[in-house]
């Protein structure tokens, strides 16, 4: 950065032309992105108070959603079910792409590059284009729910695996190796307890977003409670669709402060 | 003038409360408030810009009380009064003259303060101001490339930018090297003398405080034991600002900060 | 989003001769293991009882693997053609940044609002428990119910993708700044300098850095989110093609195709998140 300037008039102008420049810009996309999309900015959000009345009004579970609870909460339980399984299966391999791909730990550098490299592509393809992928494979089975959200999380978790274990104090390993203890002694004594509460705390935020996206992979693949969502749209039964998104929120705030607390305790 | 009548402030406990706390600082002078650590230092000097609230009393400054200001003209008393602190408390990433013309910002209407529109008059004022405490050099870098005393001094220059009646200095070299608070204090000195302020420092040094100060405002446990010029002051009189407290505790204290 | 675990003390013991079995487990230990086991278990009997619709899983993978090798090995257009794509794909990414530029803008006012430093405790509170609600429910809802507001199409699908957005910047950036340190507001609150101004000239510029940081992040969530919106609610992205390929037509090579598009937006991304930061570390140092 320049550090001396002719006068304080002048390095004001400066920061402004510089300032002023980015928001240029910033408009300058905002405009396009607008006229591409064809999204009238004013137009919509004078709909917004409309559309949480509406909303408020429509989407307040009746008596008659009642009905169909049993049903919700069940679907509920199933997708929650998935969103943990998907992860913790996912957790098990990730562990073992993470130990074969952290610099400290790995057996050699072209494993590492290819599970990098794998481990990118999976989390760089939409949980969409999975979803679609094995829509045809498996049909509108749990099943393809679960891939869907398998193949995300061991993109997402591998990656934050392998950097949990090379922020670990790389001397403690040398400690460890210094005594005498071999490849498979130094990963299970010497990372894995180490690690284990980041990791933990990984599991734990990805189950959150999984369930989040088991939603999203329901509505599309014709399962679990994205499926009554859309069923229930669909079919105008507004009160049991509030019903749905209402449950959903409380299901993911509890799974929230639960994890927190679950992290608490074991930091 | 400043003038404090009669301060009360009770927390919960005992510590850092005030009683009747009684005392003037004259402008010109550097006034130095000492006493043992958890005496009521900090209390004292963040009442008197109404950082803290306290209970009862009268603090007038050029026999306007600042109690009794209501929000506004608490800004503009404020605006009036400088402050720096142990930690110099700039914003890092800005530069030093930017930190510096936030001096005027309690000036400004609330737009031009947000966007930080200061006219050309102040703009040469805030460098020249940097130049008066040894910094034109270092105008255009970032605070948290400066040194411990370069940022104190920074701090100063913010203080002075606000055209001040009074500097409240709470603890202005507690972080400081003995050469930097040399340079600190042979600054606010000048400053007392040659602009006519009110200069007020928290120091828990007491040697800095002899050296420097016109007039000692000791304190003890929320209440004043001794107020008089510096030359008044001798063992006795520091043993009784000092005591039931270990004079090393305040050493050590002052290590820790 | 994490917090790092403290070195466990507890791991190497000192040598020292005891009389008793030395216990290496800890309550945090005993809680971790728990959790693991808990989770386990529900995996196992969610493994067990999943409905599998009498799939014929080796005939599935099998089959799977063939889609795999058409999209990837022979990725074509199929019936749609290169022009309509990429325009879709533009229209994706329009839609993220629209929605990223204006969640911004909007989260940033709710955010002072939520800042425990600078507001009320009860305002922020009950700020951040409405936000809190908002994030809970997924993305897709959110667009699916204004969609029957304001019909079909971009505006639902923008003001449903704001709406999450909002909710998720103003945690963030609230975060950001309770972070900047309580001493330098007060300086300055000191000097008689009011509540904007404060947070224009101090605040703000303390955290650009982290703002920045968590928009860019947004902007990436909010360019999945786009292409799944365009599959779920037909806004006219590169979702909707993806949907229509996959589970209409049955095209996999255009599948494979609309797959290495969206890759390419990938790695452009992370190749500018780079840059950013690199750009931003230059500055600091």
């Amino acid at each position: 950065m320049k550090t001396n300037y002719h006068s304080p008039q002048q390095f004001f102008r400066q920061r402004r032309l510089r300032l002023f420049t980015v928001l240029v810009i910033l408009l300058g996309i905002y405009f396009t992105s607008m006229a591409l999309v064809n999204f009238q900015t004013w137009n919509s959000i004078t709909k917004i108070p409309a559309g949480l009345i509406w909303l408020f009004h429509n989407f307040i579970p009746t008596e008659r959603s009642i009905s169909s609870l049993g049903q919700i909460l069940y679907q509920l339980w199933r997708t929650l079910l998935v969103s943990i399984s998907s992860t913790v299966v996912a957790s098990l391999f990730s562990l073992v792409f993470a130990i074969l791909g952290a610099k400290t730990t790995t057996p050699n550098e072209a494993v590492r590059l290819i599970v990098r490299f794998g481990a990118s592509l999976l989390r760089n393809i939409p949980v969409v284009a999975w979803a679609m992928i094995l829509l045809f494979s498996f049909k509108q089975s749990d099943f393809t729910g679960f891939l869907a959200l398998f193949f995300m999380t061991l993109g997402y978790l591998t990656r934050a695996f392998t950097e949990t274990i090379e922020d670990l104090d790389a001397e403690k390993l040398q400690a460890l190796q210094a005594v005498g203890a071999n490849y498979f002694q130094c990963v299970f004594c010497g990372i894995l307890p180490e690690a284990a509460s980041t990791m933990t705390s990984w599991v734990l935020y990805m189950i959150e977003n999984n369930l989040r996206d088991a939603t999203l992979v329901g509505l599309l693949t014709g399962t679990g409670v994205g499926f009554l969502f859309d069923f229930y749209f669909k079919s105008f039964r507004y009160d049991a669709a509030g019903l749905i998104v209402l449950l959903i929120a409380v299901l993911v705030i509890v799974l929230e402060l639960t994890s927190t607390q679950i992290r608490r305790a074991i930091a | 003038m400043l003038k404090v009548i009669q301060l009360d402030k009770t927390y919960g406990s005992d510590k850092h409360s005030l009683q009747s706390v009684d005392f003037t600082a004259q402008p010109g002078e550097v006034t130095a408030i000492i006493g043992p650590s958890g005496a009521g230092k900090t209390t004292i000097l963040r009442s008197i810009n109404q950082l803290i609230r306290d209970d009862s009393g009268q603090i007038l400054l050029d026999d306007q009380d600042i109690r009794q200001a209501n929000k506004a003209e608490l800004r503009k008393i404020r605006h009036h009064i400088g402050m720096i602190f142990q930690n110099y408390n700039l914003i890092s990433p800005l530069t030093a003259l930017e930190n510096v013309l936030h001096g005027r910002l309690g000036a400004k209407s609330t737009i031009a303060g947000m966007l930080g529109l200061y006219s050309d008059a102040e703009k040469t004022e805030a460098l020249e101001l940097l130049k008066e405490v040894g910094l034109q050099d270092y105008a255009y870098q970032r605070c948290d490339q400066l040194s411990g005393g370069q940022q104190q001094r920074v701090g100063i220059a913010r203080a002075l930018m606000q055209h001040p009646k009074m500097i409240l200095c709470d603890e202005p070299i507690a972080s400081l090297d003995p050469k930097s608070t040399k340079i600190v204090m042979d600054i606010l000195r000048q400053l007392a003398r040659e602009k006519q302020l009110i200069i007020l420092i928290n120091l828990h040094q007491v040697d800095i405080a002899m050296e420097y100060a016109d007039h000692v405002v000791g304190i003890n446990s929320g209440k004043i034991v001794f107020t008089g010029p510096t030359s008044d002051v001798d063992d006795t009189v520091l043993q009784n600002i000092y005591r039931q407290t270990d004079t090393s505790e305040s050493v050590v204290s002052a290590n820790e900060n | 989003m994490m917090e790092n675990s403290q070195p466990k003390p507890n791991i190497i013991q000192p040598s020292a001769p005891q009389p008793k079995r030395v216990s290496l487990v800890t309550r945090p230990r005993k809680i971790l293991r728990g959790v693991l086991l808990g989770l386990l278990l529900i995996t196992i009997y969610s493994l067990a009882t999943l409905n599998n619709a009498n799939l014929n899983l080796a005939e599935a993978f099998h089959s799977l693997g063939v889609n795999l090798s058409a999209m990837f090995l022979h990725p074509s257009v199929g019936q749609d053609s290169w022009q309509l794509l990429l325009r879709a794909l533009v229209t994706s990414v329009s839609l993220a940044l629209l929605t990223t530029l204006l969640g911004a803008l909007i989260a940033f006012f709710i955010a002072v609002g939520a800042a425990r430093n600078l507001s009320p405790a009860w305002l922020a509170t009950s700020i951040k428990a409405v936000m809190a609600f908002i994030r809970a429910i997924p993305t897709i809802l959110w667009v699916l119910i204004y969609s029957v507001v304001m019909g079909l199409g971009a505006s639902a699908a923008v003001v449903g993708l704001t709406f999450h957005s909002v909710a998720y910047l103003v945690k963030a950036y609230s975060e950001s700044i309770e972070e900047t340190p309580q001493d330098t507001i007060e300086a300055l609150k000191a000097s008689g300098v009011g509540f904007w101004p404060i947070v224009f000239q101090a605040i703000l510029p303390s955290i650009v850095p982290a703002l920045l940081s968590w928009t860019f992040i947004r902007f990436e969530i909010n360019f999945a989110n786009a292409v799944a919106v365009g599959a779920a609610a037909g806004a006219d992205d590169i979702g909707y093609f993806l949907f229509m390929a996959g589970s209409f037509y049955f095209n996999f090579h255009e599948v494979g195709l609309i797959v290495y598009l969206l890759l390419g937006v990938a790695i452009i991304l992370e190749l500018i998140s780079m840059k950013l930061r690199g750009h931003y570390l230059k500055q600091t140092n």
